[in-house]
């Protein structure tokens, strides 16, 4: 009995069980393909296995660094840092699988899977190689996905999408070379030591495409947008942060790169608001508002774990809704008459991307407040404005006051209240309520929030005003050949900020 | 000239080619190939900065010093890059393989492939 027990805790260290949690999706989707109807289920444990090591990990059940198989073996981090992200990745892919309970889920479970196995494996290795291949495993599986629809649409889409994911990999591993040549490893910690400029910029060139940050990032509004609503709440969700979380994990162990991640993101974020403050469409405007809240994410490596967890809960639950939106058109948007399941996630989802106190935005804006100091601090509070004055374009549906028309209409089709997007909103609570302040500090932050949501509401009337008086168009950026040279240019940039 | 520096310029080359051919090139197909030049340009990195040490193969023998020749053990290949770009290869292979499938459908469009043809810009 003895032997029994000791030869059971031998076999489940925490070694054997992060191996075999890594390995769960990927066997859980082959046995899917072989027994379908237990694919939900399966896909489901997957979730419930990352939520657990996240829990884990938070909780200090597991070592924050492995190496497998000895020197030249793969390390892994499954540290406080990866945590949010993987509580990210279990909550979103939970909450899609849900909602896709009694529908048929676009593409295939497998899919799904091996997509949420790619992006656990993303958040925890910390070397170059490993990197490459979780990124192109997440890069496939989301091509794949995007692909479902078949229309001809979206097979430009997805086409656009790998040929642009896969070049910037092939920068990245041109890097990745050059980083080995001179040190004699692919771990992070050993390119905060190269001297190569070229090798640090088209590592960055590979990751800030990756992530849809600024000019790198222009595939990423047409992307999500036009993938079906599970996929495009995937993709927001988790899926850009597979490339923001190796990235934050690099700029943490190279100094250098501080300074430009820190001008880029800004510069994302102003750029993701303008557009979306200019577009027309309900979809675009929620993907554009990803590629600016990306940006903030970028600035601090020690909040945008947390960030980037409340951000992906919002915005997935937005795009899951997105599906039931009487019509993507902005124009008239206040006069359609939204139904409850789809009015309530609207304003709750975003309340907490501007940062409202009781939900998990405001928590993710107060640590990255905290981590910021003197104009920079100062700079989110003003963008928090223009985030309002996004959101605000989708406030003014009001609520429909006949659900019960609604429910005759479509029998059984849809439940007018998807269990996914509660999943999602109920996360966005806890998660906030958990870290609310109590006391003074939660009457100034209610304060600064009214005033955010204030000047908000008002810059959007005023945008509205302007919008009724002339079309404002900004420039068309979203050809093949734009994404293509806003890579360019933006390694060229980097190339000659990290030169000086 | 130093041939290691010479064979490294020579693909950084190649690299910048197949880029400026992504960049610039109307056709989808050529987009495609041209990713692949510098697929292929990359293999070559790895394979060269595999042999920057030497040639020889690192494998242990009976004897267990791995050679018999005497040429000592400066001359071996550095086995790391060149496992890792296996890999690398397989990602590249797959991944045109799944392009070539969406550009064989895409050509029921427009069989010559122009790029406007696909491009209905941002705004739908």
């Amino acid at each position: 009995m003895t032997a029994l027990t000791t030869t059971l805790t031998a076999a489940l260290s925490a070694r054997t069980i992060l191996i075999g949690w890594l390995l769960l999706p990927f066997l859980t989707a082959f046995l899917a393909a072989v027994l379908p109807p237990l694919a939900r289920w399966l896909a489901l444990l997957c979730c419930l296995a990352t939520g657990a090591v996240a829990a884990a990990i938070q909780l200090g059940g597991l070592p924050p660094a492995f190496d497998l198989l000895g020197d030249y073996g793969v390390a892994l981090q499954p540290d406080a840092f990866a945590a949010p992200f993987l509580l990210l990745n279990a909550l979103v892919c939970g909450a899609v699988v849900l909602d896709s309970w009694r529908r048929p889920m676009p593409g295939p479970f497998l899919l799904l899977m091996v997509l949420h196995g790619g992006l656990s494996s993303a958040f925890v290795v910390v070397d170059l190689i490993s990197l490459y291949v979780t990124l192109e495993v997440v890069g496939i599986s989301a091509f794949l996905l995007i692909l479902s629809s078949r229309s001809e649409r979206s097979m430009w889409v997805a086409l656009r999408y790998l040929l642009i994911g896969n070049s910037v990999m092939t920068l990245f591993l041109i890097g990745a070379a050059l980083v080995y040549l001179e040190q004699g490893s692919f771990r992070f910690e050993e390119v905060a030591g190269t001297s190569s400029i070229a090798a640090l910029a088209l590592l960055l060139v590979g990751l800030l495409t990756k992530s849809g940050l600024f000019l790198s990032g222009l595939w990423l509004p047409l992307t999500h947008a036009e993938a079906p609503a599970e996929v495009s709440a995937l993709l927001s969700g988790v899926v850009v942060c597979a490339g923001i979380a190796p990235l934050l994990r690099l700029t943490s162990t190279v100094p250098a790169l501080g300074e430009v991640i820190t001008i880029i993101g800004l510069a994302s974020t102003v750029l993701g608001l303008l557009f979306a403050l200019a577009d027309t469409d309900a979809k675009r405007l929620l993907a554009w508002s990803t590629l600016s809240q990306m940006g903030l994410v970028a600035l601090a490596p020690v909040a945008g774990g947390i960030y980037a967890l409340a951000h992906g809960l919002a915005k997935a639950a937005l795009f899951l809704v997105a599906r039931r939106f009487p019509s993507r058109a902005l124009q008239g948007w206040a006069t359609r008459p939204l139904p409850a399941g789809v009015w309530w996630p609207l304003w709750i989802g975003s309340f907490s991307i501007v940062g409202v106190p009781p939900l998990a935005g405001y928590a993710a804006k107060s640590s990255l407040d905290g981590a910021l100091h003197g104009p920079l601090a100062l700079a989110v509070t003003l963008l928090s404005v223009g985030t309002a004055a996004v959101y605000g374009r989708l406030w003014g549906a009001p609520l429909s006051r006949e659900p019960q028309l609604e429910l005759a209409s479509d029998p059984g089709t849809d439940p007018s209240w998807s269990p996914g997007v509660l999943l999602l909103l109920l996360a966005l609570v806890v998660l906030g309520v958990v870290a609310l302040p109590w006391g003074p500090a939660l009457a100034s932050a209610t304060a600064t929030a009214a005033l955010v949501l204030l000047g908000g509401w008002g810059l959007h009337r005023l945008l509205e005003w302007l919008r009724l008086r002339e079309r404002w168009r900004l420039p068309e950026l979203e050809r093949l050949s734009d994404l293509l040279g806003g890579i360019g240019v933006v390694g060229a940039g980097l190339l000659v900020i990290l030169n000086r | 000239m130093d041939p290691f520096r010479l064979l490294e310029l020579l693909i950084l080359a190649a690299v910048l080619a197949s880029f400026v051919g992504l960049l610039l090139r109307r056709n989808l197909f050529l987009k495609v190939l041209s990713m692949d030049v510098m697929g292929s340009a990359v293999v070559a990195l790895f394979v060269l900065v595999g042999a920057r040490s030497g040639l020889r193969s690192p494998i242990l023998t009976a004897s267990g010093t791995g050679t018999g020749t005497g040429v000592g053990f400066t001359a071996w290949a550095d086995p790391v890059p060149q496992a890792v770009i296996l890999t690398a290869i397989v990602i590249g292979l797959s991944i045109q393989a799944l392009l070539l499938v969406v550009i064989t459908r895409l050509s029921r469009i427009d069989p010559t492939l122009d790029l406007s043809s696909f491009e209905t810009g941002g705004r739908r």
